[in-house]
């Protein structure tokens, strides 16, 4: 079957249904009643909730940190409240990204050429990595949380070691992880064991679909 | 003024380029109310840029990059769910009889190489079939008219060798 025969094939097909195809009208109405299509409306209800909830942390999470620096240092227990300032601290960079991310994606223009917008689009949805990189960085200081004073006098050597063992380990798992966590890593296995599942699917799509872009700047790739 | 302006464009354009919708959804979505979704979805990104139209652009080329761009994007977040793939029987129902079965084999056999392109190639594909020049192409997908042309020599190739297995 020449090319010419397979166009006019798929022509009379997709016209003989576009004929049966039907714009509501009322459905075209609402949408030109739209003003502003917020990035809010157009986020699943799921998102905002956990976005929600990471500010109610951070905030609450800071003003009681902040509150304890000023008029309670000096009887804290240090260990606490530097595990925390940690925790916080990365949750509100994880935060300042997703959301500094959410916003550049509704931004871009979505009338500019498709290699173009689809580059843009899966460059930003793809620096999620940076989001996951940037939690990981918590691990260790999830070891940290409970230690006290008296262990510097009370506890034997045997304790030491384990404790000590936790914290190392999670400490070098998760500057492992910063480091490795990039999309040069995608095909690793290890990488595709921690995105492995539904809610990364787009993040997965989004690096494929870096990989389609670059194939088509370069004209002697081979697809 | 400008808003009636903008209504009466973005009327026209649904009710004249509404095929463009409707072909570059069915290629992306196979579900049919997956397919609803992203046909809303366009309407809505095609109303929300209304206002910046430039006649600089042919209005096909313009809603080309449109609903592309929304159906990639939404493959991308629905790419989840099960992916499917549905022939054509029940549309081919006004075919002469005796062309029906070999159309059939045929259409199937482009639909199923369609449904397995990646989405940037399948985007060339349907601009392709739609038989828009090397240029317009170009236009749409942002790349230069010779890359264009190399693209679509390797896709008719690999289409080739497809419908040469059918033959055998």
């Amino acid at each position: 079957m020449n090319e010419l025969e397979l166009k006019k094939l798929w022509q009379a097909t997709n016209d003989r249904m576009e004929e049966r195809f039907v714009i509501n009208k009322q459905n075209a109405d609402d949408i030109s009643r739209i003003k502003v299509y917020s990035m809010l409306g157009s986020m699943k209800p799921i998102k905002i909730v956990v976005l929600l909830l990471g500010i109610l942390w951070v905030g609450i999470g800071g003003i009681a940190l902040s509150s304890v620096y000023v008029n309670s240092f000096p009887e804290a227990n240090k260990f606490f409240l530097f595990s925390a300032s940690v925790q916080v601290g990365l949750t509100a960079i994880a935060l300042f990204v997703y959301l500094y991310q959410l916003i550049t994606i509704y931004q871009v223009d979505i009338t500019e050429p498709i290699v173009r917008t689809q580059e843009k689009l899966a460059s930003l949805k793809s620096s999620t990595l940076w989001v996951t990189r940037i939690l990981f960085l918590q691990l260790p200081v999830w070891t940290t949380f409970w230690w006290n004073e008296t262990m510097l006098t009370d506890w034997s050597i045997l304790q030491w070691m384990i404790t000590l063992f936790f914290t190392l380990s999670s400490a070098v798992i998760a500057v492992w992880l910063f480091v490795n966590i990039k999309y040069e890593n995608r095909n690793k296995k290890w990488f595709q064991l921690i995105f492995n599942g539904n809610e990364w699917t787009p993040l997965m799509k989004s690096m494929e679909l870096l990989e389609q872009v670059e194939e088509y700047k370069e004209p002697n790739a081979v697809s | 003024m400008k808003k009636q302006k903008d209504k009466l464009l973005f009327e026209s354009i649904l009710e004249q380029h509404k095929g463009i919708l409707f072909k570059v959804a069915r290629a992306y979505c196979a579900d049919e109310e997956d397919r609803q979704d992203l046909i809303q979805e366009m309407m809505i990104q095609i109303w929300q840029s209304v206002h910046k139209y430039n006649d600089q652009y042919k209005i096909s080329t313009w809603l080309y990059r449109i609903s592309l761009n929304v159906a990639i994007s939404f493959y991308r977040k629905n790419s989840a769910r099960v992916r499917k793939y549905t022939g054509l029987n029940e549309q081919l129902t006004e075919m002469p009889i005796d062309d029906k079965s070999e159309n059939e084999r045929r259409l199937n056999l482009l639909e199923q190489f369609i449904s397995e392109l990646k989405e940037i190639d399948k985007a060339l594909m349907i601009l392709y079939l739609e038989d828009k020049s090397h240029a317009e192409i170009a236009e749409i997908l942002g790349i230069s008219v010779s890359n264009t042309g190399t693209k679509i020599s390797r896709i008719k190739e690999q289409l080739k060798i497809r419908f040469s297995k059918l033959k055998s």
